[in-house]
């Protein structure tokens, strides 16, 4: 009795320890020679700005890191979906990778629109998901333990380190705010209020304007009427082009500080020569067309790899976001070792305690964080409208 | 003087709804098609300039010019191979089929072109004019200008010339004209190749102002809302529709509220849909039963 009780007990613990290891050992996805990368991104619609870089970003590195013999022996085997900016096809992609496709870990997705909707299905899966550039603050507060986020800095913290910015260090009193009416500019708007809130600043102007306006008069005889020293506009590109142009055209000589978004390298022209000492958030140290020896490196990989890209001026932040957020992955796959699993692979994202990979704001990932960077920079177009990242780090939290 | 302002940069804002406007009732009264696609093709023709100047390292006329070349055999092409085989369905067909022209115009140029929007080059050097506080930028004057002499020139080709009036007869009644000899489906690819001719003189215009990318083409659903507000059938109704939606605009978005600038824009248009479904310009379509 005593014996087949010892027995009893010894299977219990044993299959328990079956359960706790099968479920730490979930190697999905991976076979001795390859490892399935998913990766769910916008390659056409709106979003593809940043999907499309993306996935060049992330091929490259991919390529690179077979051709150099995998990782830890492993050739990664890239599977894209493309969610064409909706989030219903995001969360169907997403939902092919992980069932179908049953890939090991998912890179993506690449627009706050897609997303958000995404996360509940992205959280329930258990499957690691790493995003390299969308914005919104949802997918990290509070953190979830299969999402996370490095290279781009989330609208929550971008909002409240634009506002640090021109407080502390440009001793502007007189701030207006020209906000996109979607998710983006209303996360980014209100952190900024909120964070001149926290200073003892009311801003003097508060505008919404839509992504796909073409004409922003009202807004920007109200900000106008309201005489700033100086102006955050947090939008798209396009609309954040006109907006600056509009302004310095109706005589607004007031400082202008655009989010991320308007950090691509065509921007200046867009704006033209008005738009001169514009500002913009940098998730960047070092600008794409830089001479910075790491940034040139892959500038010219990239420009080799994708001739057809090349031809649009790029790589692009997207892309450098993407090579970036590929290589944190390889990195935290190399760190979990030859006996792959999900659980390694997320405790080894973990320990990316100040990771770089020389070309993007370095990862401070850990046990209770998701969210890898909390910094950034402000860059200007100057008079030739080239652009040019002023010193010094502004804390974003 | 913010009022001023408003009307100096309101009219602008809503000539160029006023040149979409006007191509798609030029091609509605002309072939009963309301071209959903049009804003798309005022975009694509725009790539054209950017795609010759850029790619072809062409002057800037050169570009002009091959755009508009490029953009009229566009339109003899869509009228040739998609809207001629298609003239016997159901009029929802070849609007549908007018939505898929857009909608393959844009994705392939975001395909081709990327997703970043471009710079295009200023057609007139960029300057802004101070007239007592009032601020106007030459590229906006020279769009204002161009889209009245556009306007006029149609006007007067309807009224005036015996092929203008050819095509309004073959518009009224298409078996009457065929009968006293008016090739209709000559008179029908005409109008296609004169507005496709027009969508680049508007690209080059507006891209400039409007940042061109894939998205510049939605502006068509702007243009779309300016020609019911003007009648729908009149060109003249057309301008106006669009400098009324822009003054609209710009008014609701600055005495209400900028969040509220569309609620209130598009109010007004469901109110004049509601009570005066001809338009500002149309006539009442009577019939007798």
């Amino acid at each position: 009795m005593r014996r087949s009780g010892i027995a009893l007990a010894a299977a219990v613990a044993s299959t328990g320890l079956w359960w706790v290891s099968s479920a730490s050992a979930d190697s999905t996805g991976v076979t001795d020679t390859a490892i399935k990368i998913g990766f769910v991104g916008s390659m056409t619609g709106p979003a593809a700005i940043w999907g499309s870089g993306n996935m060049a970003g992330a091929t490259l590195a991919f390529e690179e890191l077979n051709a150099a013999g995998g990782i830890n022996g492993r050739k990664i085997e890239f599977i894209t979906v493309d969610d064409e900016t909706s989030a219903p096809k995001g969360i169907a992609g997403f939902n092919r990778l992980v069932q179908s496709d049953k890939v090991f870990a998912v890179f993506g997705p690449s627009s706050s629109a897609v997303g958000v909707p995404m996360k509940a299905t992205m959280a329930k899966s258990e499957v690691p998901v790493l995003i390299p550039t969308f914005s919104s603050p949802l997918m990290t507060e509070p953190p979830t333990k299969n999402i996370f986020r490095v290279g781009t800095l989330n609208d929550r913290m971008q909002g409240r380190g634009i506002a640090n910015y021109l407080v502390d260090h440009e001793k502007k009193q007189k701030i207006a705010i020209l906000r996109q009416s979607d998710e983006y500019g209303a996360t980014g708007g209100n952190a900024v209020t909120e964070r001149l809130k926290e200073l003892k600043i009311a801003p003097v102007a508060n505008e919404i304007f839509n992504a796909s306006d073409t004409d922003f008069t009202s807004q920007i005889l109200r900000v106008r009427s309201a005489n700033p020293d100086a102006i955050v506009v947090y939008g798209y590109p396009a609309a954040s082009s006109i907006i600056t142009r509009q302004l310095r055209e109706v005589g607004v000589k007031a400082d202008i500080i655009g989010s991320s978004a308007t950090s691509n390298q065509n921007y200046p022209e867009l704006v033209g020569k008005i738009g001169a000492g514009t500002k913009f958030v940098s998730n960047l140290e070092h600008l794409p067309e830089s001479d910075f020896p790491a940034m040139k490196k892959f500038r010219e990989s990239f420009q080799k790899r994708f001739p057809d890209l090349a031809r649009q001026a790029r790589p692009a932040l997207s892309d450098v976001l993407g090579y970036n957020g590929a290589l944190t992955m390889a990195e935290a796959i190399r760190r979990a070792g030859k006996d792959l699993t999900r659980e390694g692979y997320m405790k080894a994202l973990e320990s990316l305690d100040g990771f770089s990979t020389g070309i993007a704001l370095p990862a401070y990932l850990s046990a209770d964080n998701r969210e890898g960077n909390t910094k950034m920079y402000i860059a200007i177009i100057k008079d030739d409208l080239t652009r040019e990242v002023l010193p010094g780090a502004i804390e974003a939290k | 003087m913010d009022i001023l302002q408003l009307i100096a940069s309101g009219i602008p804002a809503g000539v160029m709804y006023s040149l979409v406007a006007l191509c798609i009732v030029l091609i509605h009264n002309g072939t009963n098609v309301v071209h959903f696609g049009y804003g798309d093709q005022i975009a694509f023709a725009a790539y054209l300039v950017v795609i010759v100047q850029t790619f072809g390292g062409a002057p800037l006329w050169v570009a002009i010019v091959s755009s508009i070349f490029i953009s009229a055999i566009f339109g003899l092409f869509i009228y040739a191979a998609i809207l001629a085989p298609l003239r016997r369905t159901p009029l929802l067909v070849q609007i549908i089929a007018t939505l898929a022209i857009g909608t393959a115009l844009r994705e392939g140029m975001r395909a081709f072109m990327g997703p970043d929007p471009w710079p295009f080059p200023a057609l007139v050097t960029p300057k802004i004019f101070d007239l007592g506080g009032v601020f106007v930028t030459s590229a906006n004057i020279a769009a204002v200008a161009i889209a009245f002499v556009i306007t006029a020139a149609l006007f007067m080709f309807f009224k005036l010339s015996k092929y203008g009036q050819a095509i309004i007869a073959a518009c009224e009644n298409a078996k009457g004209a065929s009968i006293v000899g008016i090739s209709v489906s000559k008179v029908f690819a005409g109008i296609w190749i004169v507005a496709s001719v027009i969508a680049a003189i508007s690209a080059v215009l507006m891209a400039p102002v409007l940042t061109l990318s894939p998205e510049m083409g939605l502006i068509g659903i702007k243009g779309f809302c300016a020609a019911i507000l003007g009648g729908f059938t009149s060109l003249p109704g057309a301008i106006v529709g669009g400098i009324l939606l822009g003054l609209i605009e710009t008014a609701a978005g600055y005495y209400i509220s900028t969040a509220a600038k569309d609620v209130v824009a598009y109010s007004v248009l469901i109110g004049v849909v509601i009570f005066r479904p001809q338009g500002l310009f149309g006539k009442a379509q009577l019939k007798k039963v």
